[in-house]
């Protein structure tokens, strides 16, 4: 049976060890404590008013990609390293579980000091006072020239209690993301075909033969392994829809919109971009090797490209260049522009700490420099980005294309405007079978509004409630 | 000291050392069981907001598309279950056998069970890769090309399930074994001696005495098979091509952790609980039932 | 002789069929461990490498730095050790007392206990978690160590299933020694017990351990997560840089410790294992 000698040697090894640990465990959590302590009550510090000397530990929760990752972590040691007596703790976290991670913080009331969220969410952290108001600091601070920064990305996070938009700030912009179109200069030389326009965008038809031109086999196997192009639906679409005249939601933002025959038309425009036209790779094969590989591999003509891809796409093996995208029947150029505010807990016990941070991290040169030189994203700054998109002799040229959608034709994502986003996410769940060419885009969007409409009406009564 | 005395410090001391587990049991799980279904019946937003809207979230249910997704999802990844028992009985009726190295073969096949579902969600995730994994790899041998099985929702359900049986094998065959060890070899001499072939002693000998256990495992698997959550948050954090992943479980952290809608989030999770106990309940019916068959 | 000839042939063919299977069954982990050791490069090779040459190291060195591996080892010690030695003292003390002391109530409390297994932790995670967070005990590891430490229902209801198998008079001859009522537990009943307590403490380690749901809802900051938490991160971080090396080096790690636990312990934990399917 057992042998009990080797029992008794374990058990009193598990025992001494956890014994250590446990004290190990007991300086952990008290130091965890003193450091983070968000709820203020469990402290008795709080007599202990500003003392210089004492280090004031803010905890800062972002996410992003590895390239990001390290980008803003350099930058908060910079900030560090200006504020002698100030320690950023910081989370970080990929992109697809921020959302969660923020949200459970939140609700179990261990808010980070700092953190991203994205404006849609800003109604809602405002009512239940989850966001500390930002507006007397900015005004106090006299390096911060608002004038300076993207009105449009600025703009997205103020509320004034009944609409967004307008009124007190309560984060800043991380960044302002204008979603642009990318081509491969060397393919299109190779081909021979002109260079696309980088101010007179495609019309759709154009856009389809170019495409074509650019789909070809070249290694005979009757199989096309270099494609016109490869859109992720729930990134592109917004472009081919808005630039018809069509939209999610109407302008009160109360009302579902997709059952717009130009907003059918759009959608089916992208789905006859695989099926019809062939100039994708079909999801079969997207699923082998995904259109963004393919394109980094050379084997694509167009792509759409954000600025966080900047130092990714700095080592591609070919030459690329921005242009608008293709124009539907409003004959104009359409995008969004992404953006992720960085907030600060109401609840925090260093505010002026907390939006220093944040106002090095969003509007102050230095800070900005650090981001812009790392390829991650845009300045925030007016003046620095228009320097920045003057230069030409870094990729990709025309940098000047993202500036004209922040300034000029981005839109923010719909989702943006309602208490949440379900209803529009809603639409892309079941897509599939649209772009696969089973469902036709007209049957779906009827098919699809009601239970839309239905997740936007209750997100209006969430709001209404949350007010209360 | 008399015997009444002692019977009274006797009374004291057991609810002493019962004391600990009791409270544990009221605090962690009978009161929160009770706040979940209250909560259940409320707008429940976890920021503030709890008020009482009756049965509102239990109707709102019923059309829930995304919902409805998540339990299909969940009960069609069962379908492991049989898979799983079948394979597992076969084994270990192969091992019972008294082949060479059963010893060796039972720590093999029981290794994926002790390895952490995280770890092994990580290796499945890359083995299932449509390029260069593993799976696809070994497709090739036999000149099929396999799918992105992640990124598709026709093969995201089937990666799931063939990797659920691969990690819950060894355990079931280890029931099954011990189930058979204690059948007696003489059943099986008498019944050589009348004749029966393999698959009639099976019939009567073998499969009435697993049956308790393969009831046993059917009902622990469907219960803890209710509760799938970490490998769809490894594998598909999103919740898999058109939602084709995501769980019961996970839709309820989605919807308490991610949107702040407690409420109804607890709503599932009691339905959820419901669908458990009923299940349970079944076991001990059925289980009730078979003891009184043998005796 | 055809007879046994036969018997020969099933049990080769037998033989053969489980070899394959283990094949099946460790071939994945052991090609886990193959790309833990390539370079970023080799992972892609077509066809794949079994045996990478030379055996790259490197990643279990990267590792250490790459994310917060040691501090995560160190968090899911500490939970998983505090539970179960405390644990196992409390379900320990609960089995004596249900299965050899009288008092009023005892078995209705007792099946009030049993029926609560019944009730999935899903369904009581969204309450537990106010209720540590009004405690101010988010992003700690307080929500993971303190209901353990209330003991464990399985573990007292096996332990309980063991004891019935004692002798009642050994306890009541002491009883009327007046010895008291703990040292009943502590010198006669425990150490009867004590490979039973052993083989339910392995097998409660490993489950807290392997835990994933419960930390991912209350860990935030890197360095309070446990290694299940950082493995997922490593996934969630590197994949998109496919570094699948690293990601697999630093799963292998987490892998470790429970395969060392269980190659030691092989014999014991598949008995108890056994048993629980049995009894159950």
């Amino acid at each position: 049976m057992l042998k009990k000698k080797g029992w008794f040697t374990l058990l009193s090894l598990i025992l001494t060890v956890s014994v250590v640990l446990a004290g190990c465990g007991g300086n952990n959590n008290n130091a965890a404590k003193s450091n983070t302590g968000n709820t203020g009550t469990t402290e008795n510090t709080a007599t202990k008013t500003d003392d210089s000397k004492e280090t004031k530990e803010l905890t800062f929760m972002y996410r992003g990609g590895t390239d990001e990752q390290a980008a803003y972590k350099k930058v908060v040691e910079k900030f560090e390293a200006d504020h002698p007596n100030v320690k950023v703790k910081i989370i970080v976290t990929a992109a697809d579980q921020y959302a969660t991670k923020l949200k459970a913080s939140i609700t179990g009331k261990s808010i980070p000091d700092v953190f991203y969220f994205e404006s849609g969410d800003l109604k809602a952290y405002v009512n239940s006072g989850v966001l500390l108001d930002l507006n007397s600091y900015i005004e106090a601070n006299k390096d911060i020239n608002l004038d300076n920064i993207w009105k449009y990305g600025v703009d997205l996070y103020r509320y004034d209690g009944t609409m967004a938009g307008q009124g007190n700030i309560y984060g800043m912009p991380k960044d302002v993301g204008p979603f642009a179109l990318g081509y491969n200069k060397t393919m299109f030389e190779k081909a021979g075909i002109p260079l696309p326009d980088k101010d007179k965008p495609y019309t759709w038809d154009e856009f389809v033969k170019v495409a074509q031109q650019l789909t070809v086999d070249t290694t005979g196997d009757g199989k096309p392994d270099q494609y016109g192009t490869g859109f992720n639906v729930q990134w592109a679409l917004q472009a081919f829809v808005w630039s018809n005249g069509a939209d999610w939601i109407d302008s009160t933002k109360t009302k579902v919109t997709i059952d717009d025959p130009k907003f059918a038309e759009a959608l089916q425009y992208m789905a006859d971009l695989q099926n019809k036209y062939k100039v994708t790779p079909s999801t079969e094969q997207a699923q082998t090797l995904d259109t963004y590989q393919r394109w980094m591999k050379g084997e694509m003509a167009f792509f759409p490209v954000g600025p966080w891809d900047m130092s990714t796409y700095e080592t591609l093996p070919f030459d690329y260049d921005l242009i608008p995208y293709p124009a539907g029947s409003t004959g104009k150029s359409a995008t969004w522009t992404g953006s992720l505010g960085i907030g600060a807990s109401a609840k925090t016990k260093y505010p002026e700490e907390a939006v220093a941070l944040i106002d090095y991290l969003t509007a102050s040169k230095e800070g900005m420099e650090a981001l812009v030189k790392a390829k991650v994203q845009i300045p925030n700054l007016i003046d620095m980005a228009t320097e920045w998109a003057a230069d030409t002799s870094t990729k990709p040229a025309n940098k000047e294309e993202f500036l004209q959608i922040v300034n000029d034709y981005g839109r923010v994502l719909p989702g943006h405007y309602t208490y949440n986003a379900e209803w529009y996410n809603l639409f892309f769940t079941d897509i599939q079978p649209v772009i696969d060419g089973k469902v036709t885009a007209a049957d779906y969007v009827k098919s699809e509004q009601p239970k839309m409409q239905k997740l936007l009406d209750k997100a209006i009564e969430q709001e209404e409630k949350s007010k209360k | 000291m008399t015997t009444s005395n002692l019977y009274r410090k006797e009374k004291i001391y057991g609810f002493l050392f019962i004391l600990a587990p009791l409270l544990g049991l009221i605090i962690f799980t009978l009161y929160p069981m009770l706040y979940s279904i209250y909560g259940s019946l409320t707008d429940w937003d976890g920021l503030g907001q709890m008020s009482f809207i009756g049965l509102s979230n239990f109707t709102d249910l019923f059309t829930d598309e995304l919902f409805h997704k998540a339990v299909f999802n969940t009960l069609f990844m069962m379908l492991g279950i049989p898979i799983g028992i079948t394979l597992a009985l076969l084994l270990a009726l192969g091992l019972n056998r008294g082949a060479r190295g059963t010893t060796t073969f039972r720590v093999i096949y029981y290794v994926p069970v002790i390895s952490s579902l995280a770890a092994v969600s990580i290796m499945w995730n890359w083995a299932y890769n449509g390029d260069y994994g593993l799976v696809n790899q070994f497709l090739d041998l036999f000149g099929i090309s396999g799918p992105n099985w992640m990124a598709n929702k026709y093969t995201v359900k089937p990666a799931l399930i063939i990797m659920a049986v691969w990690k819950g094998l060894g355990y079931t065959m280890l029931l099954y074994l011990a189930a058979l060890q204690s059948v007696s070899r003489t059943y099986y001499e008498a019944a050589e001696l009348d004749g029966a072939n393999g698959f009639q002693s099976f019939r009567h000998i073998t499969w009435p005495m697993v049956r308790p256990v393969t009831f046993f495992i059917v009902v622990t698997n469907i219960i803890g098979g209710s509760q799938i959550f970490t490998e769809m948050n490894i594998m598909t954090p999103t919740g898999g091509p058109e939602y084709a992943s995501a769980s019961v479980v996970f839709y309820i952290w989605q919807k308490a952790f991610g949107s702040f809608q407690m409420g109804y989030a607890s709503a599932m999770a009691v339905v959820l609980g419901a669908f458990i106990f009923v299940v349970t309940l079944i076991q001990f019916r059925m289980n009730e039932k078979s003891s009184f068959d043998v005796d | 002789m055809s007879h046994s000839r036969k018997r020969n042939l099933t049990s080769t063919i037998i033989f053969i069929v489980l070899l394959i299977g283990a094949v099946f069954m460790i071939g994945p982990l052991l090609w886990m461990l193959s790309t833990s050791l390539k370079d970023k490069q080799d992972v892609f090779a077509l066809p794949p490498v079994w045996i990478p040459s030379p055996f790259n190291f490197g990643k279990y060195k990267e590792i250490w730095e790459a994310g917060p591996l040691l501090s995560g080892i160190k968090n899911s010690l500490i939970i998983a050790l505090s539970v179960t030695v405390v644990g196992t003292f409390t379900s320990s003390l609960a089995a004596f007392a249900f299965a050899k002391l009288r008092f009023p109530g005892k078995n209705k409390i007792f099946l009030l206990m049993l029926s609560s297994l019944m009730i999935p932790y899903p369904a009581v995670m969204i309450p537990q978690f106010f209720i540590f967070s009004k405690l101010g005990w988010i992003d700690t590891l307080w929500p993971l160590i303190v209901p353990g430490l209330f003991g464990n229902i399985v573990m007292i209801f096996f332990l309980r299933q063991y004891l019935s198998s004692v002798p009642n008079a050994i306890i009541e001859a002491a009883k009327i020694d007046g010895s008291s009522y703990f040292r009943l537990y502590s010198s006669i009943t425990f150490p009867l017990i004590k490979p039973a307590i052993a083989a339910q403490l392995i097998l409660w380690f490993m489950g807290i351990w392997n835990d994933y749901l419960a930390p991912i809802i209350y860990l935030n900051s890197p360095e309070k997560q446990t290694l299940q938490l950082v493995i997922a991160n490593f996934n969630a971080t590197y994949a998109i840089q496919t570094d699948y090396p690293l990601i697999m080096a630093a799963s292998i790690i987490s892998l470790l410790p429970m395969l060392i636990i269980f190659l030691v312990f092989q014999k014991q934990i598949i008995e108890s294992v056994a048993i629980s399917g049995v009894k159950g």
